[in-house]
């Protein structure tokens, strides 16, 4: 195991630029690095375009990227990425490698995993490290209930996909110094029986609710479609965006695009106040980000109200209409003064 | 086309029972169902099967008592039912259980394409699918919501974050299927009533040529060390009473706080 040294992290292209959930594994492979007192590499595959990309790695703390530059990177292909990271971890060994858990990562990483025969922890949240071996324990959520696992692995590198949006954004160091290196894989490596033929993006939405400052957001505790509507009343109020958990979106009360949790996105605003919500892991794993927590149930016991910085026992159904008039109220006497 | 479909049994919501020295399910003490997203798993591969004229083969890793599973399958249209089920499987992780489906494809095989669902619900980890491709040396796409198939190819759709992408695949290969694939059909009464003449073919490590080194808790790299419940801050306000009061007063300490 002493042959495996250093923490790499994958670098995701999206064809205009790295993704977000790279700068996360940054911070955090970073982080991982220092207390490991060893370096931290990044492996990139991308089409030609991406080189810029390189040194902007750099400055965000990386010690050395790892570049594969080539027309046929230019889609994401399973097979073809997975054996190029495959040679670049038998090359390089690092200790640790942590891939985003995109829906790029989540194909990628298992594919590696298969490849060179590795165990590979999926969709952590937090990480330990354990000096006296150089463990990486990896902490994820599991069975859907309000369990957390923390799981080693007995193969090196130890590897795991990451959660968008739990760890913060890597900050830029001035004057980092690090290296670029290009990476030739094997023409084998390119082979492949996948084309992609097309891409077409989603249609926009009018709301990014990961950017959101402020959240409100609705679970089945509030009963219907109906009452949720005024939701979007409370967040024009507070000039903030509408969330929701997976079973309000099958419902159909709301797009999916606002869905909060394991199946659905990340937020990290500065107030987030939940109505109805049971606040069942698949959803609080979501809500990391999350400054100030404000759950309204009924139930003092649900799960939401124990992770709660402000824990409001009442029916949603008739404090959030009187949140709305009342912050109309507030909102009408500051305009005046 | 010569299908095969990997349906995992799960533990029914509340019946889930972990061994407190070993961290992983106690599967055969627990009441089982069908992986809800294995459905649309399942009806992908045989609706793609009745357009090409072709077969599936269900195949579940799982102890004895998942045979009803996969007798439901077969009322769902699947044409062959396999349960692969030895103690020596027990406990596995990804590597472990993505190596015993494709010791089990490379025996039931030759195959045009294997099919799996998005993602279990027990173990959430979305994995198995991509590693047995990769066990396989097949290419694989996940998260696929609409399948074509041309003359020699299928055409794929797959969900990214960014919206989707149409996916020229040369069989055979691996994929992944999204709930928004189809609208599973319900079970045919032709076939419920034909389930006693059925024969679930049960496998065995042996039987599937399995290196015993890459099988079940031994053969996974992946330990869980322990489980807790995560733990919450203290210092929470709580605020009860009649309506007006906790809107005002949520109000007052939102205000205080200068997050409104
Ligand atoms: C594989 C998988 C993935 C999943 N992914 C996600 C995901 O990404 N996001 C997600 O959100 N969920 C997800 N889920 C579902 C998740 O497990 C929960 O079922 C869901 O989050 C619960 O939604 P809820 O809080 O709206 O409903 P419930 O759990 O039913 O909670 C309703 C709450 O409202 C309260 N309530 C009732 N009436 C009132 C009232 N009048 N006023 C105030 N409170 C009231 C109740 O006390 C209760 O706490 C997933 C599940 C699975 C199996
Ligand atoms: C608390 C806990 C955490 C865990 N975390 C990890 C982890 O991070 N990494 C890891 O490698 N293992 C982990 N495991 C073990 C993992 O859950 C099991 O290996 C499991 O049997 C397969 O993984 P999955 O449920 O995540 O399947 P997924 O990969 O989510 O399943 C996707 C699809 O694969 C097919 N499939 C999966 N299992 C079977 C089967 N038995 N028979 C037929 N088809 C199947 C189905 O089509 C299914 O829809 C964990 C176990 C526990 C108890």
């Amino acid at each position: 195991m002493e042959n495996y040294q250093g923490v790499a992290i994958f670098g995701e292209w999206t064809g205009r630029e790295i993704h977000e959930s790279t700068y996360e594994l940054l911070s955090e492979g970073r982080r991982l690095a220092d207390e490991l007192k060893t370096h931290l590499i990044v492996l990139l595959p991308g089409p030609p375009e991406a080189k810029e990309a390189a040194s902007e790695l750099i400055s965000y703390g990386a010690d050395k990227v790892i570049a594969t530059l080539d027309e046929r990177l230019n889609d994401f292909r399973d097979d073809i990425y997975a054996r190029i990271v495959a040679e670049k971890i038998e090359k390089y060994r690092p200790e640790i490698m942590l891939f985003p858990a995109t829906s790029l990562g989540q194909a990628l990483a298992p594919r590696v995993a298969g490849l060179l025969k590795l165990g590979l922890t999926a969709h952590c949240i937090a990480f330990e490290i354990r000096q006296e071996d150089r463990t990486l324990i990896q902490v994820r959520p599991s069975f859907g209930e309000q369990v957390m696992a923390r799981i080693i692995s007995r193969t090196r590198p130890q590897m795991a996909t990451v959660r968008p949006g739990v760890f913060p954004h890597a900050k830029k160091i001035e004057g980092y110094q690090g290296e670029i290196e290009i990476f030739r894989p094997s023409e084998e490596a390119f082979k492949s029986s996948l084309e992609v033929i097309e891409k077409r993006p989603k249609p926009k939405t009018d709301v990014d609710i990961t950017k959101a400052q402020v959240i409100v957001a609705g679970g089945l505790g509030l009963g219907s479609k109906e009452h949720f509507q005024k939701l979007f009343d409370l967040a024009e109020l507070l000039d903030g965006a509408v969330g929701a958990t997976r079973p309000v979106c099958h419902l159909g009360w709301i797009s999916e695009d606002h869905m909060i949790g394991v199946s659905g996105v990340s937020v990290r605003p500065k107030l987030y106040l939940g109505f109805g919500i049971s606040g069942s892991l698949h959803h609080t794993v979501g809500l990391q980000g999350v400054e100030t927590l404000v759950a309204i149930n009924i139930d003092e016991k649900a799960p939401l109200m124990k992770q709660a910085d402000i824990a409001v026992q009442g029916d949603a159904r008739e404090i959030l209409p009187l949140l709305i008039k009342k912050l109309k109220k507030l909102k009408s006497q500051r305009e005046n003064d | 086309m010569r299908i095969m479909c990997c349906l995992k049994p799960v533990p029914k919501p509340g019946s889930v029972k972990v061994d407190p020295e070993t961290h992983t399910l106690k599967r055969e003490e627990s009441e089982l169902v069908l992986n809800p997203y294995d459905r649309y798993a399942l009806e992908a591969a045989v609706e793609l099967a009745e357009k090409t004229n072709g077969k599936v083969v269900a195949v579940s890793m799982a102890p004895p008592n998942a045979k009803d599973i996969l007798l439901e399958a077969f009322a769902f249209g699947a044409d062959e039912l396999v349960l692969l089920s030895d103690r020596a499987f027990a406990g596995a992780d990804t590597l472990a259980t993505s190596y015993t489906l494709a010791c089990a494809a490379k025996k039931l095989g030759p195959f045009d394409l294997i099919v799996c669902g998005k993602v279990s619900v027990d173990g959430e980890t979305a994995q198995v699918g991509p590693e047995l491709a990769a066990w396989l040396g097949l290419p694989s796409v996940t998260w696929v919501k609409d399948i074509k198939p041309l003359n020699d190819s299928l055409e794929l759709i797959r969900t990214r974050e960014f919206g989707e992408e149409k996916i020229k695949a040369k069989p055979p290969l691996v994929i992944t299927i999204e709930h928004e694939a189809n609208v599973p059909r319900p079970p045919s009464i032709k076939r419920l009533l034909k389930q006693d003449e059925v024969e679930v073919k049960i496998l065995s490590a042996g039987d599937i040529g399995a290196k015993e080194e890459y099988l079940g808790l031994n053969g996974s790299p992946t330990q869980v060390i322990d489980t807790f419940a995560p733990e919450y801050h203290g210092k929470r306000e709580i605020i009860s009473g009649p309506p007006e009061e906790v809107s005002e007063r949520l109000l007052s300490i939102l205000k205080e706080r200068g997050l409104i």
